[in-house]
Formats: structure tokens, C-alpha cells, sequence
């Protein structure tokens, strides 16, 4: 009867890893459900409007935070500009993969206000890595970060685009 | 030996057995991600700078052909993006490229799934979530069961009235000691 027991137990284990080594495919948590998406630079340009709202957002996947994967950066459709999505630790795992893949997240847009130091913390940070002198006194106006609290998210299919193949 | 401690044996061989794999996936890839912030425990990252010719800071559209001549890249293109005026990103599966538009300077970071380590850190932080939070679950009750039960298989001086009971205190005074540490030092 031990014998049986065993068996059944390790067939039991079996079945629940080969089922759980199943990849999950593109979709990252709760995936995406809106059908429209706004469009990143209409967002970046009046983010305010948005504030609060859930709403979905597209674009190629230019950053990913390298530590636990838990934001991306999606390219606008304006050269230069991009929109982080932020989630929440260990929830979603956004992969380094993913860098070059259309995009769509969605969740709630949400604006965080910095107080000054925060601010100047912040400008510091950013003017380090881009190898920039920083100047506090400079920072006089606090800051307000605007990013999508993201609950799901999916690869798009890439479109028909003539890049060179080598 | 009484009936209590004779199932008591079976069960923590037979769970014991059972959960070697197991073990040693939490075991190695506990050492692994106990140690994040010395190392990317999933990914091994390279970095290489090279240069070409400057193209300038034109139209995408007209430079980027330019950069990609250049480039003489084996694989496909995934994507390409214009990070700024004076920056240029390439799209490879496993490598960026980020292009300096005006100095001609390329920085390729790639990109490499860590053999084995991936998957063991992909199970034991559960990314993949769906059934094989059952399969953790059931690993959790099996380790307290483990542990409970090897309380009782030795009997004397060596079992829970004596150096076992003693190894015991000391092995909950440890986590113990440690919560009440970190709750008087925040």
C-alpha cells in the first residue's frame, strides 16, 4: 500500500510540473481587454486628462527594468518620448526579451507628485546617468511622474516592416 | 516503536524521498537569488562598444539603413527606435544596439538566459504562476510535514528531550531573534 501510495503521490507531482512548465505564452498577467488604445503621445501631452483612468496603451518595448523586471518602457509614437508601466513586484515579470516586441499594457494612469527634494534626487540621478553636470539650485519646481500602473499586458504581432535582415 | 512514530518514519522517508528534486531546485536557486544584488541570477549581460562611420542626426527613415549597412548584423531586426536626436536603438532577439548618431560609438548589450539557473529561479519565485503554485503549495505542507515529523523519529538523549530538542530551540531562537531585531532597528 506504501508502495502505491508513492507512486500515485509522484504521478500526482509529475503531472502538476509538466503542466506548470508550460509556458504562458505572450501575455503577461491579467492580460489586455480594451479594445482601444490611446495613443502614447496623445497621453504625454495632456496627462492629466487621464488621471485615474484605466485605459490601454501600444508601443515597442525600448526599456526594461533589469533588476526584477517589474516595469517596461514603451516607445510613443513620437520620436523620443516613452510611457512607463509599472507593476508590482514579483506580480508580472517583464523579461529583457521583450526589448524590440510591440506592446499593449493596460491599467491605471496614475500621477505622483515629488516634493522638491525628491526632485532634485531625481534630476541628479538622471543627469549621472547621461553624464550631465547637475546643478540643485537649478531644480526650482517639483515634479509630477506620470506612469501606467500596469495589470496585464501582451505582445502584438510585429507588422510587415522591410528591416534589413542582414 | 509505537504506532505514532512508525507512521511518523514512513512519512518523512517517503516525503523525503519524494521531494529531493524539489529541494534541490529551492536550495540552488535560493543561493542564487539570495545574492540579486551581487549578480542577475536569470541573465548573463555582455556589453561590447565598437564604432562606425557617423551618420548624423537626419531622418530615421534616411539614417537608418545607413547604420544597419554599417552594422552587418547576422540576425534578423526585430525593431528599431529613435531614443533621441542624437540616439539610434537596434532590436535583436538578445542584444540592443544603441547607436551615438554623432560620434558613431555602438554599444550592443546582449542578452543570455542563464543554462538551468533560469528555470529553477523561474519555479522557485513562481513566475509562471498557474499550476505550479499548486506544486509550490503542496512542496510548503510537505517541508512543514517534514519537519514535524522528524521530530519524532529519534527517541533518548539524542531525540527531542535531549540534543535534538536543544538543536531545535536553537533553530527557531534563530528566524525568532532575527524578527525582533529587525522590528526594534525600523
Amino acid at each position: 500500500m506504501h508502495k502505491t501510495l508513492s507512486i500515485v503521490l509522484a504521478f500526482a507531482f509529475l503531472t502538476f510540473a509538466a503542466l506548470g512548465a508550460m509556458a504562458e505564452g505572450q501575455v503577461f498577467g491579467a492580460g489586455v481587454s480594451l479594445e482601444k488604445a490611446v495613443k502614447v503621445s496623445d497621453l504625454l501631452e495632456s496627462p492629466d486628462k487621464y488621471v485615474g483612468e484605466t485605459i490601454r496603451v501600444e508601443g515597442i518595448a525600448v526599456g526594461v527594468c533589469s533588476h526584477r523586471g517589474c516595469w517596461v518602457e514603451l516607445a510613443s509614437d513620437k520620436e523620443g518620448e516613452t510611457v512607463r508601466v509599472k507593476v508590482k513586484d514579483g506580480e508580472i515579470v517583464f523579461p529583457p526579451e521583450l526589448l524590440g516586441s510591440i506592446l499593449a499594457a493596460e491599467g491605471v494612469w496614475t500621477a505622483n507628485k515629488l516634493d522638491l527634494d525628491t526632485t532634485k534626487q531625481l534630476c541628479e540621478h538622471k543627469a549621472k546617468q547621461a553624464g550631465e553636470k547637475f546643478d540643485p539650485a537649478e531644480v526650482t519646481s517639483c515634479m509630477t511622474l506620470y506612469q501606467l500602473t500596469g495589470t496585464g499586458a501582451k505582445v502584438l504581432p510585429m507588422p510587415q516592416k522591410s528591416l534589413k535582415k542582414g | 516503536m509505537s504506532k505514532f512514530r512508525r507512521v511518523c518514519r514512513w512519512l518523512h522517508r517517503e516525503l523525503g524521498f519524494f521531494t529531493v528534486g524539489l529541494t534541490l531546485v529551492y536550495a540552488i536557486s535560493g543561493l542564487a537569488v539570495n545574492h540579486a544584488h551581487h549578480w542577475d541570477a536569470n541573465y548573463q549581460r555582455n556589453f561590447e562598444v565598437k564604432h562606425i562611420e557617423p551618420v548624423g542626426t537626419g531622418f530615421t527613415v534616411d539614417i537608418l539603413p545607413l547604420v544597419l549597412d554599417q552594422l552587418v548584423l547576422e540576425d534578423p531586426v526585430k525593431n528599431s527606435w529613435r531614443a533621441s536626436e542624437e540616439h539610434l536603438q537596434i532590436f535583436q532577439e538578445g542584444s540592443t544596439h544603441t547607436v551615438n548618431l554623432v560620434t558613431g560609438e555602438v554599444t550592443t548589450e546582449s542578452v543570455k538566459r542563464r543554462a538551468m539557473l533560469f528555470d529553477l529561479n523561474f519555479m522557485h519565485l513562481n513566475t509562471g504562476k498557474g499550476f505550479w503554485t499548486w506544486v509550490a503549495d503542496s512542496y510548503a505542507i510537505i517541508l512543514a510535514l517534514l519537519a514535524i515529523t522528524g521530530i519524532f523519529l529519534t527517541r533518548g538523549s539524542k531525540g527531542l528531550g535531549g540534543r535534538g530538542g536543544v538543536l531545535m530551540v536553537l533553530g527557531i531562537a534563530l528566524p525568532l531573534i532575527y524578527a525582533i531585531w529587525i522590528n526594534l532597528s525600523r
